[in-house]
């Protein structure tokens, strides 16, 4: 980049109010059609989670954590659940844990259904924003079947889980999951099937495995590139059913590209990501044994916890969602939060992935690394 | 009555010579007149003066009013001979501006109420029956909308152009022969017949709708109209030369430019048959050219919010997105014109419902095509038009030369009877 060129260019705010940048700003510098630099902003979805949380008990902070990232609002309130149970000795019930697990994979099935037709509305087919948002009425339906919620679950609980699962919740279950079975051919045909979404995505956001790491991406964006780096094998959660049962992780290797992985290929991640989730949700329900949800003496021992410290993770939709916390004796409340997002580190990935692409393609890039500003600003 | 303007002259000179005596005489009381200073005579005077100009003005707007009168009356009689109203007529009420506008109003609860049904939703639903009437409500919606316009926006152009793109669209659909009587420029025994080059006419009016696109883009005065403006020019200079190359094979089968004769030609056979590629490049630059879906990287709204209508707000916005569906129904009032017969079909049917039944088919396939594909970048756009439709329509037309030449029997099909 010699110094001439930036003589012509220009300066474009990309956000925040943008009608595609939903809560966040990058500031892009253009000379003609071309990008040569991108400078993300965070800080306008700022809600000081972390504070909140200090102020929350501990059967109550985990809502906070919903609210962050609704879309997989489980997903993001179960760390917060994992580091309370590190903290104070629990015994969760086989049945809870699988419950558990089922309503992970669940959620993060209609996280993604989501991310479809979002990314697709990015690209500019409207069709497919809104046909997996017809299916994801189905899952939300079932969302509210068990917990009266449709999006905010507040699901999980130390100890176990809120409410057990009816049959009229297993039949919408089995809806909705019959339905995204259903339509993924369809899906198939009109994402990755489609001449035209292959021309807009195809060696479009182009990055290595070796920088994937460096980047600190995790999650589909990192597994795209044919790391199988996945928290669900690599640490199983022991509050967690993945290790009762045998399953795969989701890896795309492309051929083509060993190694490396652009936007069509994190497509194509994401469509294994839910037959793995639909797979583990149908290895899981068989297992499921009578017995109680919860441990009978957890209400007990969640209100006031020991001195200690929990770290809590979980592989979240869009990566690794982590919540660390500190208590005092006899604690009430967190003495001190910390959350990590997984869409930090794919959305300052931009500054690197994004110099060198053309303008067009900026929403193919960032809607291909799915980043949620929830997650860096919290 | 003539306007007479010596006579105004003159009465302006008396009321200027009558005011410098008045007030020559007020400055000169104290030496020329006998005993104190009579107010009355004084103010005696001044009346005069303003009943004078009074009458002065009054002979101004009587004039005035007469004059306009007889311009009425001279129109009116030029109104009353009866070429010259049907001409009106058609102009104005059918099929011309209103019929027009009304199609255009159906068009968009039409174009709605089929993309809500390709997504999986209904549409418009509440006002009115089937949502009849929901452009109405959006219409008044807009216009009562307080109208914003930018710092940096050029104000006077920012107010013009919007309408008069509105203006150019709708120009060439005096052009289009909806039905054998039933139309603007046409039918042979009317003292308006149509234009020899109606055809190429079209498409010169419409060489305008790119140039106003990038002014509008450009006077807006933000970065995301700007660039909206430049895609919009360029997609639109790369469309228009396949769509005016594939409107030639039509015009060499049918031997003539006028839109009228090439319908008239087609009575035996229509020219999809014959052509089907060149209707295919037609509709695909006919779609590029509107800058619909998927040819809109000119208003990508993930991309640079909503392109060179991005700072157009209330009245200014309803005339820009009335134009985009104009265009729409012109495009495809021209296919139908040019590949698919026009007025000629069922016998039973009169000339318009067999045009306006074929227009809604190829609206239909319109609407169908701009949702099922995803937004095309403006390299590929420009790459797609440049690459394969223009080779192509190149080839149709070479192909039709050759095939009137060679093909006997050919001739006599195409021509029509």
């Amino acid at each position: 980049m010699s110094p001439d060129i930036l003589d012509e260019s220009s300066v474009i705010w990309f956000g925040p109010q943008h009608v595609s940048a939903h809560g966040w700003a990058a500031k892009l510098t253009i000379v003609g059609d071309y990008i040569v630099e991108c400078d993300p902003n965070a800080g306008y979805f700022h809600r000081s989670a972390e504070k909140c949380l200090e102020f929350r008990n501990f059967r109550q902070g985990s809502m906070i954590l919903e609210r962050i990232c609704m879309m997989e609002a489980f997903l993001a309130e179960y760390p917060y659940i994992a580091a309370v149970e590190k903290i104070v000795d629990l015994e969760i019930p086989e049945r809870a844990k699988i419950m558990r697990t089922i309503m992970m994979e669940f959620n993060r099935i209609h996280s993604l259904q989501f991310w479809w037709g979002q990314f697709a509305g990015e690209l500019g087919l409207f069709v497919m924003l809104l046909w997996p948002w017809v299916d994801r009425e189905y899952s939300l339906d079932a969302f509210e079947e068990l917990t009266g919620s449709r999006h905010t679950v507040s699901y999980a609980t130390p100890g176990g889980v809120k409410y057990d699962f009816t049959p009229k919740f297993l039949a919408k279950m089995e809806k909705a999951l019959t339905r995204v079975k259903d339509r993924m051919p369809v899906f198939e045909d009109m994402l990755s099937g489609s001449p035209t979404f292959r021309l807009r995505t195809e060696g479009v956001a182009h990055y290595t495995a070796k920088q994937a790491l460096k980047w600190g991406l995790s999650g589909p964006n990192i597994k795209a590139c044919g790391i199988p780096m996945d928290l669900r094998k690599d640490d199983p959660d022991p509050n967690l059913a993945y290790d009762m049962i045998d399953w795969e992780v989701p890896v795309i290797n492309n051929e083509e590209h060993p190694g490396e992985s652009d936007a069509f290929d994190r497509l194509l991640q994401r469509f294994k990501e839910i037959e793995t989730s639909l797979d583990i949700i149908d290895k899981l329900l068989p297992l499921l044994p009578e017995g109680p949800i919860i441990d009978p003496k957890a209400r007990s021992k969640a209100n006031r916890l020991p001195e200690g410290e929990g770290y809590g993770r979980v592989e979240g939709t869009r990566g690794i969602t982590t919540v660390w916390l500190k208590t005092m004796e006899k604690a009430q409340t967190p003495w001190r939060a910390k959350i990590r997002g997984p869409c930090f580190a794919s959305y300052y990935a931009l500054k690197h992935i994004v110099p060198g692409a053309r303008f067009a393609d900026f929403p193919a890039i960032f809607g291909s690394l799915d980043p949620y500003p929830g997650w860096w600003d919290r | 009555m003539q306007f007479d303007f010596s006579a105004l002259i003159g009465g302006l000179l008396d009321w200027v010579i009558g005011a410098l005596f008045w007030i020559w005489g007020f400055l000169t009381w104290p030496f020329l007149w006998e005993g104190p200073f009579d107010i009355f005579a004084w103010f005696g005077g001044l009346l005069d003066w303003i009943l004078g100009a009074l009458l002065w003005i009054w002979w101004i707007i009587k004039w005035w009013i007469i004059w306009i009168l007889d311009i009425l009356n001279g129109t009116w009689a030029l109104v009353m001979i009866p070429e010259n109203f049907m001409f009106l007529f058609r102009a104005i009420v059918f099929p011309g501006l209103i019929f027009v506008l009304l199609a255009l109003i159906f068009t968009v609860w039409y174009t709605r109420k089929i993309w809500a049904r390709l997504q999986d939703r209904r549409g418009p639903m509440h006002m009115g029956k089937y949502g009849g009437l929901q452009l109405f409500a959006d219409a008044i919606k807009l216009m009562s909308k307080e109208i914003i316009i930018p710092d940096k926006a050029k104000r006077w152009m920012y107010r013009i152009l919007p309408s008069l793109l509105l203006v150019i669209v709708m120009l060439p659909f005096a052009f289009i022969p909806w039905d054998p009587y039933w139309n603007i420029l046409g039918s042979p025994t009317s003292p308006f017949p149509d234009l020899s080059v109606s055809l190429v006419l079209v498409f010169a009016i419409l060489t305008a709708v790119p140039v106003l696109s990038l002014l509008i883009g450009w006077v807006s005065g933000s970065k995301y109209s700007l660039i909206g403006g430049f895609r919009a020019a360029n997609n639109q200079f790369a469309a228009e030369i396949p769509m005016v190359i594939s409107s030639v094979g039509p015009a060499m089968l049918a031997g003539s430019l006028s839109l009228y004769s090439i319908v008239l030609a087609q009575t035996n056979i229509w020219y999809i048959v014959l052509l089907p590629i060149n209707f295919i490049t037609f509709f695909v630059a006919a779609i590029a050219s509107v800058g619909t879906f998927p040819f809109d990287a000119p208003v990508a709204d993930s991309e640079i919010i909503f392109g060179w209508r991005t700072e157009l707000s209330g009245i200014y916005f309803t005339v820009v997105y009335f134009a985009e569906f104009a265009e729409q129904m012109l495009y495809s009032a021209l296919m139908v014109t040019l590949f698919l017969g026009g007025f000629n079909g069922l016998p039973f049917l009169a000339g318009i419902a067999n045009f306006v039944i074929k227009w809604l088919v190829v609206f239909f396939l319109f609407i169908v095509v701009t949702s099922s594909f995803y937004r095309l970048r403006q390299d590929q756009v420009v790459n797609l038009c440049w690459k394969y439709l223009l080779p192509l329509s190149i080839l149709n037309v070479v192909l039709v030369m050759f095939a009137l030449v060679y093909i006997p029997g050919l001739v006599p099909l195409v021509i029509g009877g």
